[in-house]
């Protein structure tokens, strides 16, 4: 019988390269089928945004009646600056709930038996959904926030013509610290990014109450049982850590004479110095470490 | 001739539990081995090693690779349904077309949609709004759109009607198989499909208790139906399993001829659902 040698070269029209890119594309968009909030959150906030602004009531309550152009231009940059924090911050929550659930719900409906079905390894799996979390949300937020941005200042033109004046340098260089705070949040937070996946691919039942109680519980016990406080310290670290690189605190902004547009931290900022932070590229170092062992631990999940 | 399948004392155990305790088998290409057992016999576990999903003691190679280190490559030419439950009941049937044509290099996206074309099922629907036989047909149409080498199949007619249960494996045996795929079968509804085996296996208590093609079991075993009066003469030949029918005894025999048998009432080859309970029976009563 050579049957095998049949088998062992088949039909040649049939076999096409799914290439590695090809299946990371198909994955991702996997992710976005799936994990509709991921997008539809970010949209419903800027809705609300656009209409809250369009029917709400604009109070402006400023120290000086008639403004100056440097003034306009300055407030301008600060609502438009403002106006994209929201966005950045509901869907960073939402990241995380994804990021816990995503290796765990393929478990409770049992459909990871059907993903590893296919040629599909463990770590491109889990290394799609972090690349979800980390790149293609924050980058989609940042584009969909500049665009936002847009729609807001017309709004604003339209509803305070005689507070806020439009320049299109400043406007670019808002634009340009947005990015900046999206780049430096994505590295400075993606070691909390990698321990959620860590934690929903390693805990069996609920990893979001062991992700809620472990930074709670963890200081506690540490207080209570040796008196200490590192654990507390580093958490609070791990939060705020890189933010006093880019100087974005309120005393830039306290003269409001000399009120500048928020694109002044440009110049003033430490990027280097952002950048240069080992501690930085160290969480970055761990989150890398915690995506690899969290495909580690998926290898036999759906053994059961 | 390679083996599809080749395992030397594959064992392992859940706690005290051994699922499989050293089963040592090979499985040539062109089969349709049925995989056959009582619950908890280890018939899972058994195909969760053949396709990585577990690990395991022993020796394993399945299409000459080790599923402990090469799943990855290994799954290019494996497919397999664990359970009518596994699709994701938000995956639109548009989605799942798509999905397995972008990262399964051998997946032939016309024999899908041609498969799916023949049934009810709507390319917008979700599978959770589809009926269980439908999720049935759409996950049978993704994977009989693979050209993969060996296909494993745990209990994929659970929970469905005869009508679905009858049309899967019309499909499977009419529009699948050929002598270079190679099919591994796990089901409860030995009746229905005993007729598409090609081999059997037997399992209990992590051994196989039966391995054998079906075209020698004709010669390995027999029935042998007796009235009360003969059965006592009969029992003298050592049946392994006996049981009442109508007042009539049907005795079950290991390597005995037609000669030996003949002479004491009716003789035939026993089915694959009969031989099962007579081997498990027969093992449990000695």
């Amino acid at each position: 019988m050579n049957a095998n040698a049949a088998t062992a070269a088949p039909a040649p029209a049939l076999v096409r390269r799914a290439g590695r890119l090809d299946t990371l594309v198909a994955l991702v968009r996997r992710e976005l089928w799936e994990h509709r909030s991921l997008w539809i959150c970010a949209l419903v906030v800027e809705g609300l945004l656009a209409v809250s602004l369009l029917i709400g009531h604009i109070n402006m309550d400023l120290p000086d009646r008639v403004l100056t152009a440097q003034q306009k231009v300055a407030l301008f940059t600060i609502a438009e600056w403002a106006l994209a924090q929201p966005v950045f911050l509901v869907t960073s929550i939402v990241v995380g709930f994804y990021l816990l659930d995503c290796l765990y719900s393929e478990r409770k409906d049992r459909s990871i038996l059907f993903w590893k079905s296919l040629p599909l390894s463990d770590q491109l799996t889990v290394g799609s959904k972090f690349l979800v979390a980390a790149v293609i949300v924050p980058l989609g937020v940042f584009v969909l926030a500049t665009a936002a941005d847009l729609v807001f200042a017309a709004i604003l033109a339209l509803r305070i013509p005689e507070a806020l004046s439009w320049s299109t340098y400043e406007w670019l260089r808002t634009e340009l610290v947005l990015l900046l705070e999206c780049v430096l949040g994505v590295l400075w937070y993606s070691p909390i990014a990698g321990a959620l996946l860590l934690f929903s691919a390693w805990i069996p039942r609920n990893p979001i109450l062991w992700a809620s109680l472990v930074p709670v519980v963890a200081p506690i016990v540490e207080r209570v049982g040796l008196g200490t406080h590192y654990i507390w310290d580093f958490e609070r670290y791990r939060l705020n850590g890189i933010w006093h690189h880019l100087m974005l605190g309120p005393n830039v902004f306290n003269n409001f004479h000399s009120l500048p547009p928020v694109g002044v931290v440009l110049d003033t900022l430490n990027v280097r110095g952002a950048f240069a932070d080992v501690d930085l590229w160290l969480g970055v170092a761990a989150a890398l470490t915690m995506v690899y062992a969290a495909a580690r631990v998926r290898r036999y999940r759906g053994d059961g | 001739m390679t083996a599809v399948i080749e395992a030397r004392g594959l064992a392992k155990s859940y706690g005290a539990t051994r699922a499989l305790d050293g089963v040592s088998f090979s499985v040539e290409p062109g089969r349709i081995v049925g995989l056959i057992g009582p619950n908890g016999a280890g018939k899972t576990t058994a195909l969760k090693a053949i396709l990585g999903l577990t690990s395991f003691a022993g020796e394993l190679r399945v299409l000459g690779l080790d599923p402990r280190s090469q799943r990855d490559e290994l799954m290019r030419d494996v497919c397999f349904i664990a359970d009518v439950a596994v699709l994701p009941r938000w995956l639109r049937v548009a989605q799942a077309i798509e999905f397995v044509a972008h990262v399964h290099p051998r997946f032939d996206r016309s024999v899908a949609e041609n498969f799916l074309a023949k049934t009810d099922i709507k390319r917008g629907s979700r599978v959770g709004q589809l009926s269980k036989g439908m999720v049935t047909q759409l996950h049978l149409a993704l994977i009989l759109a693979i050209d993969a080498r060996l296909l494993v199949l745990d209990e994929p007619t659970l929970g469905l009607d005869l009508l679905y249960r009858r049309q899967f494996y019309d499909t499977l045996l009419n529009d699948y198989f050929d002598k270079e795929r190679t099919i591994l079968l796990t089901t409860h509804q030995v009746e229905e499909v005993e007729q598409l085996f090609t081999d059997v296996i037997f399992i209990n208590h992590g051994h196989f208790t039966l391995n054998a093609p079906v075209e020698e079991l004709g010669s390995r075993y027999q029935q042998l139906t007796v009235s009360s009066e003969q059965a006592a003469r009969a029992r003298e030949l050592k049946p392994f399993y006996e049981r009442e029918i109508f007042g009539r005894v049907a005795m079950y025999f290991e390597g005995r001829t037609a000669a030996e048998l003949g002479a004491y009432g009716e003789l035939r080859t026993p089915s694959i659902a009969d031989l099962f309970v007579a081997k498990m029976q027969g093992a449990s009563s000695t």
